[in-house]
């Protein structure tokens, strides 16, 4: 008997890698510079020449479940100096795009987060649900811009020559928070259940990738060393590209990841000094003593300017808009015919800098006190802040939990070293 | 009334082939080349194929051609101006540098003798010197001196001068700008080796030990800078370790987007050359396709039955080199799926051919394609033989060079 291998090549999952950016895959004739000039790339099978050959013949079990397209961090190095114009880069790209399609349950909202018009139809569900409260608020106070002043019993009250106050219009108790704590167990809920599949196809693929022959790190371990090098430190994304641009791209990156711990920490001080301080311990528990009402104090929005915590928020919005400008300028340098740029990236960016504009002008708008300015636009940062919390799974942002996880998971199998043995 | 003379641009092997085909059945021929010698590039050679003859063995018998014809006209050292009329009537205005050594000269060579200066070899490719007074090559034709007056001092110029004891320098010899009216126009300015400094992943022209092909040929030649024998250039050391780069700067389309033919089996010729010299020495090739087209397959099948030759599968892409200047060469080897890093004493770049009109304009509008190759011509009357069309072998440009003066012929007669 002959032992002929009979390559199975699934071509509608070809056809479908050419649709979402790997058009020129085919123009591959597997000369390996991409994986040699890679800096990223291991000695033992490196990607990105095997991914080109195995898209070309359509092996698709063994692309879905490559861990290899989450150690690539797209420097577009190899589609530089690719002789063909195949740019595996942005196969890479194409197949981690796949990835947030299909890794999350709910496959339809992967569906409609791949293109524009199924986006739009996405956000239609937020803006719906804040319109309805901006209306039914609208009912309540005789006006949709009401002003409001505070009042210590009943909170805020409209007046006239009051103060444009978001927690007024949209009662954070009532809409916002539970609006928003919904949409976060949602997307926590479909990670749970995108990783979980994201891990089975990985233990599908036979560990056979292992150089470093050190004691294999437990996962959890594996996890912290992840968060604190290649996360926290951008340990990889450093290391990939050695141009100008590739060093100010790994730092802008660096810099909107900062902007979003910042923004996270704020929130989650608000939210702690709101619920916990304000509601429980104080309200609940009756609790009274000085830290309690610091704590609540903490939670209490407005801020003022002087606060530590406004003046935290600030820096992160500031860093924010300085990470987005790298990011933007360097993807509109790209050359087209050596890196293209999918829609998930534009998407990624432009909900990014929708949230960065729309929240900084909130804020100003509030201050200048201009209600028919201010209010429209806290609508739209409500809309899209919902857009990258509710359907980020689903987004190129989903990269943050699945690149960590599969870094994590490819230092268990030694296919990449710990932090410190670098 | 039509023009029966035959201008031939180019004298490399396409050139002068078309040259005599034409001017053996009647035709009046000019042939016109930029370089103090014709036999183009074959002339750098050490072996050309397909029957691995020295380049002297081929040219000889051509060369002998030309000087038994009257009707054939070399000039050397000379460009072509413009181009105007059309076919049947071309007027050509031609422009020929000055030598400064005029026909007296005997090739004694006291005149390089005589000489200090020494500057970088054009025909070594950088791999070795010349004299300020020099002649190429032993089988040069013209076999004439040329005085590279721009390089010498006046004091030098003038014991040159005495040192000759013909009178064959020249120091007063001018430009000289002439028209010639010729009938039709062979265009055969064949190729010149990709520029290396480009390839700057590879060290190109940066790294001591890391050579082009035609270096290579220079240095296994037994009229190069090193008599013959194959050593590395940063010290003059036997190489143990050589690596030969295909497809350098080729099928790349950031750099040359063909195929050029003829480099997989130049390398497969360098690795005898390296054989004959080093029979241990360790010798591995890398390649995409290793691209052994028509008979030459067997060269290949008889090459490879080596131990110590290893073909490999993968594209160089990165050469860097180590404190003692050995050249440490990146690949993936795409059958293993192993990258890594190898040491070698010396690596070569199969670089390919680029048509030396690559940039410019061929006269009366011949049409060209985005490399510089020409693709047509034949109705306004210029007939483009060789590696100006296409990278061939030597083989195919003489085959060429005779299809070329047939077109030529049949442009200038029955109009």
């Amino acid at each position: 008997m002959s032992n002929n291998v009979r390559v199975q090549p699934d071509l509608k999952f070809v056809k479908e890698l050419q649709a979402v950016g790997g058009d020129s895959l085919k123009k591959c004739y597997q000369c390996a510079t991409c994986s040699v000039v890679c800096p990223l790339s291991p000695a033992d099978s490196p990607y990105p020449r095997k991914e080109m050959v195995w898209a070309q013949w359509g092996l698709k079990d063994r692309l879905v479940n490559d861990i290899d397209i989450w150690l690539c961090h797209n420097c577009g190095t190899c589609s530089d100096l690719c002789p063909r114009g195949a740019k595996p880069g942005d196969l890479l790209a194409a197949l981690r795009n796949m990835a947030y399609r299909q890794l999350a349950p709910l496959g339809f909202i992967g569906k409609l987060m791949s293109n524009i018009g199924g986006t739009l139809m996405l956000a239609v569900v937020p803006a719906v649900i804040y319109l309805l409260i901006w209306s039914m608020q609208a009912a309540k106070f005789g006006t949709a811009l009401p002003k409001f002043v505070a009042d210590g019993a009943h909170g805020w009250v409209p007046a006239v020559d009051g103060a444009v106050i978001y927690g007024g219009l949209f009662p954070g108790d009532y809409f916002i928070d539970p609006i928003f704590g919904a949409a976060f167990a949602f997307m926590v809920i479909c990670f749970f259940v995108g990783v979980k599949n994201l891990l089975a196809g990985f233990k599908k693929v036979p560990a056979v990738y292992d150089l470093t022959g050190a004691e294999k790190p437990c996962f959890c371990s594996a996890l912290i060393d992840t968060i604190k090098n290649e996360v926290l430190q951008h340990t990889q994304f450093n290391d990939c590209g050695e141009d100008d641009a590739d060093v100010k791209r790994a730092f802008g990156h660096k810099m909107l990841m900062y902007a979003f711990i910042i923004l996270l920490f704020v929130t989650g001080v608000v939210a702690t000094g709101h619920w916990f301080g304000a509601w429980f311990l104080e309200h609940i528990m009756g609790l009274e003593s000085g830290p309690v009402k610091l704590l609540s104090l903490l939670g209490s929005t407005p801020m003022p300017q002087h606060s530590v915590i406004k003046v935290l928020a600030n820096i992160g919005a500031l860093l924010m808009l300085f990470g987005l400008i790298r990011l933007t300028k360097r993807r509109q340098s790209l050359d087209p015919g050596k890196q293209g740029s999918s829609f998930y990236d534009w998407y990624l960016l432009g909900v990014i800098w929708v949230i960065a504009l729309t929240g900084i002008g909130a804020e100003i708008f509030r201050l200048l006190n201009v209600a028919v300015l201010a209010y429209p636009t806290y609508f739209v940062h409500l809309v899209a802040v919902f857009m990258l919390l509710a359907y980020l799974p689903w987004s190129k942002l989903g990269h943050l939990v699945y690149r960590t996880v599969a870094l994590a998971y490819a230092k268990t199998t030694g296919r990449i070293p710990m932090g410190a043995a670098k | 009334m039509s023009n029966n003379s035959i201008l031939v641009v180019g004298g490399g092997f396409a050139g002068i082939t078309a040259a005599l085909e034409a001017a053996e059945v009647g035709h009046e021929v000019y042939i016109v080349e930029t370089n103090p010698y014709l036999g183009g590039r074959v002339a750098q050679l050490k072996h050309y194929f397909p029957k691995m003859c020295p380049p002297s063995c081929g040219l000889e018998i051509q060369f002998q051609r030309i000087k038994k014809n009257p009707r054939v006209k070399v000039f050397t050292m000379a460009d072509v101006e413009s181009v105007s009329g059309g076919p049947g009537n071309f007027d050509v205005k031609i422009k020929q540098r000055p030598r400064y050594i005029n026909e007296k000269c005997t090739a004694c060579g006291d005149c390089a003798k005589a000489a200090n200066t020494t500057v970088s070899s054009e025909f070594d490719f950088g791999t070795g010197k010349r004299k300020a007074a020099y002649i190429t090559h032993p089988f040069a034709f013209p076999q004439r001196y040329v005085l590279d007056k721009d390089a010498c001092d006046a004091g030098e110029l003038e014991s040159i001068k005495s040192a000759c004891a013909y009178d064959a320098v020249a120091l007063d010899d001018k430009e000289k700008v002439f028209d010639l009216k010729v009938g039709s126009v062979v265009w055969a300015t064949g190729w010149k080796p990709y520029d290396m400094s480009k390839l700057d992943n590879l060290g190109g022209g940066e790294l001591a030990n890391v050579v082009s092909n035609m270096q290579f040929e220079r240095l296994a030649a037994p009229n190069g800078p090193t008599g013959g024998k194959v050593l590395r250039p940063s010290d003059k050391a036997e190489p143990k370790r050589i690596a030969f780069v295909q497809c350098a700067g080729s099928r790349d389309q950031n750099h040359l987007n063909y195929c050029s033919y003829i480099c997989c089996m130049a390398s497969l010729k360098h690795v005898r050359y390296l054989r004959e010299q080093y029979p241990d020495a360790a010798v591995t090739v890398y390649y995409i396709d290793l691209r052994t087209p028509g008979r030459y397959d067997k060269f290949k099948a008889m090459t490879e039955q080596n131990p110590k030759l290893s073909l490999v599968k993968g594209k160089v892409a990165a050469i860097a080199e180590d404190a003692a200047k050995n050249p440490i060469v990146t690949v993936e080897n795409a059958i293993t799926g192993i990258k890594s890093d190898e040491q070698f004493d010396m690596v070569v770049l199969a670089t390919g051919m680029q048509p030396s009109m690559a940039g410019a304009q061929v006269p009366a509008g011949a049409p060209m394609d985005e490399e510089g190759f020409v693709v047509g011509g034949d109705e306004q009357g210029i007939i483009a033989a060789g590696c100006a069309k296409q990278p061939l072998d030597v083989m195919k440009t003489a085959q060429s060079g005779t299809s070329a003066a047939m077109k030529a012929i049949q442009t200038v007669v029955g109009r």
